[in-house]
């Protein structure tokens, strides 16, 4: 072992933070904190990453998540934005089935964990994390993968250009209905009248 | 107990007032905001003191009392030109404007040093709807829906998108009347999607704003037609200020109001003003068409949105002293925000040039039947309220949009006092109450 | 060695932000008079006085907040000030943490900013707060994606992550004239991140203040500093990254930095008093239609021009 004890300490604090945070997810009772939870987790994930020396993995963990848990939480306050996401709610469904993979999950990584034989080949301690990390990933496709990734996102930037003034059923300015399901028909999946308290619900 | 080198600091600091804009209350303001130390503030919690500009009429109160209670200790409350609530009667009333910034400062110094205890709180510190918890769940509603926790209706009660069939759920707040955002006394229920407005439903019509004596003079026989337009260009400076303030434009803001305070100011300076506003992106970047108005209602609107929609409504037109002068109305064509500002300022400055040139023959207005106000024209009838409008004009825009929109609009009812005789007039209950008798 | 690794590091970013945001809120001050705003206590003291002011203000709550949210968010969001400034070098030796993938850390800090200032706007549990909230998630997912553009930019002639190394690769030529796009963009993104001047979505007027329309006392104060220090942070990756850092001729290389971090404040300062706030449709419009296109024009420019 060479390296030093406050190593350890902090894999420690940041497991444990892991951990709790992940379960606080799961007992929370807004949407908004359960995501932002989910981060938290993540983080601390990252961080342990770091210490492991997988720096670019581990910074790239923040970044990722960041945005993705942001992304996943503005639209579902967007959805049921009312009230701030602030009134209590519950947070889980399908308790058995949730409860069972859980488990599963949990036994089959612990499993690989104390089961598995990993390999045990010392690297020398200059070597360039960023750089091997992506040989080891790439290799000699590095070009052709990093210009197929720009053109990807250049396409999807695209696409979101050319539709931002265009909403699903006509163009943002004039406001607009979903078509129906035979021509000249009533608007399509716009909620009945009378229908109200009926089949709204998916939980429990 | 001892005052601590942080409270004489702090006493050092400019002193943050919330403005409470009643009844013939803005004129004082517009001078806070030149008076060096003092800095009005947007929110009630960003204040040190509760400053009460005008008369507030008895059904707003209720309003008043919850303002009030959102400044956080310490704080004082000063009464310019308006009753103290009766809770606190032994606040400070000021009627002079010229010792008000003085008296301002001399409190928020007390304030901080401990010499004067907070303002007492005047409602209970509880939640305005009971909390209805019932249910699996603890909101009052089954499942996932439903349950108004707190007074607030949980999500899925969406209303049809209005502008792209996203349906995203909606929440519905009463706004006003002392938001500082809107015109003072104007009280509204919105529906927000997002920042998108839904509905908008005006509730309370903004308060009647006082018009110099010179226009209530126009009507009684000749007045120099220099001080008439100077006046105008004086009300429009002001208005311009409001919205330049809006829009993140201090620096220019200030430049518009001091404008407006100058006896006698040269209509360069205003083309100059222009140039910095269309340089700075004014036009281009917080205007981008919105607050179309069609014919009918620019012109029932009047004044400015009815001649930036392309209407030659112009009262001066009618009259012969004008005529004299080589006047002629001007218009845009598009009738939208961007529009209006640009019709305002090519109208100050057409004020400021007809003022000198008035001057230097001495010409006097005709007819005294009518009088084009900066409200528009004031001929058999006063402009009136047209508010309500808005509930027809800002559903579709976004928070911003609808507030420039907003702002660059002058829809205020005119009030039967001038300027100079407001201090002593009643509020605004009892103009209603006139106006309907 | 503790004194090298813990201490130093931790006095220097302290300083640095600290002696920032009181000059942020100074220089401000100063462009606000010239400008002709009326000025009381006089630009050095104002700041100070402003804030003894919210220390002896009562921090206020609102109906039902997500406390723990809201009082974290200010000192998360100065935090990730820190954690910004941490990796910014001011000479070949003198850097808080070089990690080899700095400038990729850089990024995670503007990303999770956005998250930090959502959840102050959210968390207060008031209407002016939410939609400023929102507002500044459309903004910075916007401009998210501009600043990994500008800064892969920088990356590519350094062959390298990490900022101590993209200020060596600027000995010959600085970033600002090899790729002359690169500056203007990261500007704009550095505007973004504090919410300032132009792009001030998030605490506007039009919102009384937006996500801190409801908050007072200390919390305020420190959400104000984080501000500051946050452009401090950003003013000192723009002069890593296109300023040349340390390098400069006659001057020790810290005293280069730190004049390279004031120009790149003053500017900033300088735009947030001179343009109005921008309308939110126009700015998210402007970021996907322009601003990104020409962030991809940067990174093909530097890239052709690492090839050469």
């Amino acid at each position: 072992m060479d390296y030093p004890l406050i190593v350890d300490v902090f894999f420690v604090l940041l497991a444990i933070l892991a951990v709790v945070s992940g379960w606080r997810v799961f007992a929370t009772d807004s949407m908004v904190r359960a995501s932002f939870f989910l981060l938290v987790s993540f983080i601390a994930v990252g961080v342990i990453m770091i210490l492991l020396a997988a720096e670019y993995l581990g910074v790239a963990m923040f970044f990722m998540m960041a945005v993705e848990m942001m992304v996943m939480a503005i639209f579902m306050v967007m959805f049921m934005m009312n009230p701030a996401g602030l009134n209590p709610m519950m947070m889980v469904h399908q308790h058995k089935f949730s409860i069972a993979a859980g488990a599963v999950s949990f036994l089959v990584l612990a499993a690989v964990a104390l089961l598995a034989e990993f390999p045990d080949n010392p690297l020398s301690a200059d070597i360039d994390p960023v750089r091997s990390l992506g040989n080891e990933l790439l290799g000699d496709s590095m070009l052709i993968f990093e210009s197929a990734g720009i053109v990807l996102l250049t396409t999807m930037i695209g696409v979101v250009v050319l539709s931002s003034h265009n909403g699903r059923y006509g163009a943002a300015e004039e406001g607009s209905m979903p078509p129906g399901l035979v021509p000249g028909g009533d608007p399509a999946g716009m909620p009945e009248e009378e229908d109200e308290g009926g089949g709204h619900h998916h939980c429990h | 107990m001892a005052v601590s080198w942080l409270q004489r600091l702090a006493a050092r600091a400019s002193v943050p007032v919330f403005p409470v804009r009643g009844m013939h209350g803005e004129e004082v303001l517009y001078r806070l905001a030149l008076t060096p130390g003092v800095e009005l503030v947007d929110s009630p919690r960003h204040a040190s003191i509760l400053l009460v500009a005008g008369g507030v009429p008895p059904d707003q109160y209720g309003a008043l009392r919850r303002v009030h209670d959102q400044l956080p200790a310490p704080f004082a409350t000063l009464w310019y030109r308006s009753q103290p609530l009766d809770e606190l009667a032994s606040a400070t009333r000021i009627d002079d404007p010229d010792v008000l910034s003085g008296a301002l400062k001399a409190m928020h110094h007390e304030l901080m040093c401990g010499k004067r205890g907070s303002s007492p709180r005047l409602l209970p510190d509880e939640p305005p709807n009971p909390w209805e918890g019932l249910g699996d769940d603890g909101h009052g509603g089954e499942g996932m829906m439903g349950g108004v926790p707190y007074g607030r209706p949980m999500a899925m009660n969406m209303h049809d998108d209005i502008r792209d069939g996203l349906t995203l759920d909606s929440l519905t707040v009463t706004l006003g009347p002392f938001l500082p955002m809107l015109p003072p006394g104007l009280s509204v229920e919105v529906t927000l999607q997002g920042d998108l407005i839904q509905t908008w439903t005006t509730r309370d019509p903004p308060y009647p704003i006082a018009l110099e004596s010179v226009f209530f003079q126009a009507l009684q026989g000749p007045v120099p037609i220099a001080e008439l337009e100077r006046a105008m260009a004086r009300y429009h400076l002001k208005h311009l200020y409001f919205a330049l303030r809006l829009a993140g434009l201090e620096a220019l803001a200030l430049t518009a109001l001091r404008l407006a305070f100058e006896s006698h100011s040269n209509p360069k300076r205003v083309a100059t003003l222009r140039r910095r506003l269309v340089r700075s992106g004014f036009f281009g970047l917080t205007t981008t068409g919105q607050g179309r108005l069609d014919e009918e209602t620019a012109r029932r609107v009047g004044g400015v949105a009815a001649r930036a929609a392309g209407l030659e409504e112009d009262w001066r037109s009618e009259d012969e002293g004008y005529r004299q002068l080589g006047f002629r109305p001007l218009t845009q064509r598009q009738g939208d925000t961007g529009a209006r500002w640009r019709q305002t300022l090519a109208e100050v400055e057409q004020s400021l040039q007809l003022a000198a040139q008035a001057e230097q023959d001495a010409t006097h207005t005709r007819h005294s039947d009518g009088v084009e106000t900066p409200r528009g024209t004031w001929h058999r009838q006063w402009p009136e309220d047209q508010s309500t409008l808005l509930d027809d004009l800002l559903p579709g825009l976004e928070w911003d949009e609808a507030l420039s929109t907003l702002a660059s609009l002058d829809l205020v009812p005119l009030s039967p006092w001038s300027l100079e005789e407001a201090s002593g007039a009643p509020v605004a209950q009892a103009i209603a109450e006139e106006r309907r008798a | 060695m503790i004194f090298n690794e813990l201490i130093l590091p931790v006095l220097l970013v302290t300083v640095v932000l600290v002696v920032g945001a009181y000059l942020v809120a100074v220089i401000d001050e100063v462009i606000a008079g010239a400008l002709g705003r009326p000025s009381g206590a006089g630009a050095w003291m104002a700041p100070l006085a402003q804030g003894a002011w919210l220390l002896n203000q009562q921090a206020n709550a609102t109906e039902a907040p997500d406390w723990r949210a809201w009082r974290l968010a200010p000192a998360l969001y100065l935090a990730l000030a820190a954690i910004g400034l941490a990796v910014v070098p001011f000479s070949p030796t003198l850097i808080a943490t070089d990690l080899v993938t700095s400038v990729v850390l850089w990024g995670s800090v503007e990303a999770l900013a956005t998250v930090v200032i959502f959840l102050h706007g959210w968390s207060a549990n008031t209407l002016l707060a939410l939609i400023g909230a929102y507002r500044y998630v459309a903004l910075g997912l916007s401009y998210i994606l501009i600043s990994m553009f500008v800064l892969i930019g920088v990356a590519l002639p350094a062959e390298s992550l990490q900022f101590s190394q993209v200020v060596a690769s600027q000995e010959e030529l600085w970033n600002v004239i090899r790729q002359p796009l690169g500056l203007p963009l990261f500007l704009i993104v550095g505007l973004g991140m504090t919410f300032w001047g132009p792009l001030n979505l998030a605490d506007s007027r039009d919102l009384a203040g937006g996500t801190a329309s409801a908050v007072s006392g200390p919390p305020r104060l420190v959400w104000n500093l984080a501000r500051a220090a946050m452009l401090v942070a950003f003013s000192g990756a723009a002069a890593s990254a296109f300023l040349g850092g340390w390098l400069g001729p006659w001057l020790p290389g810290p005293v280069w930095m730190l004049l390279k971090m004031l120009a790149v404040l003053a500017v900033l300062l300088l735009i947030g008093r001179l343009m109005p706030r921008v309308q939110p449709e126009r700015c998210v419009t402007l970021m996907w239609v322009v601003f990104l296109p020409l962030s991809f024009v940067d990174l093909i420019w530097a890239g052709v021009e690492a090839l050469w």
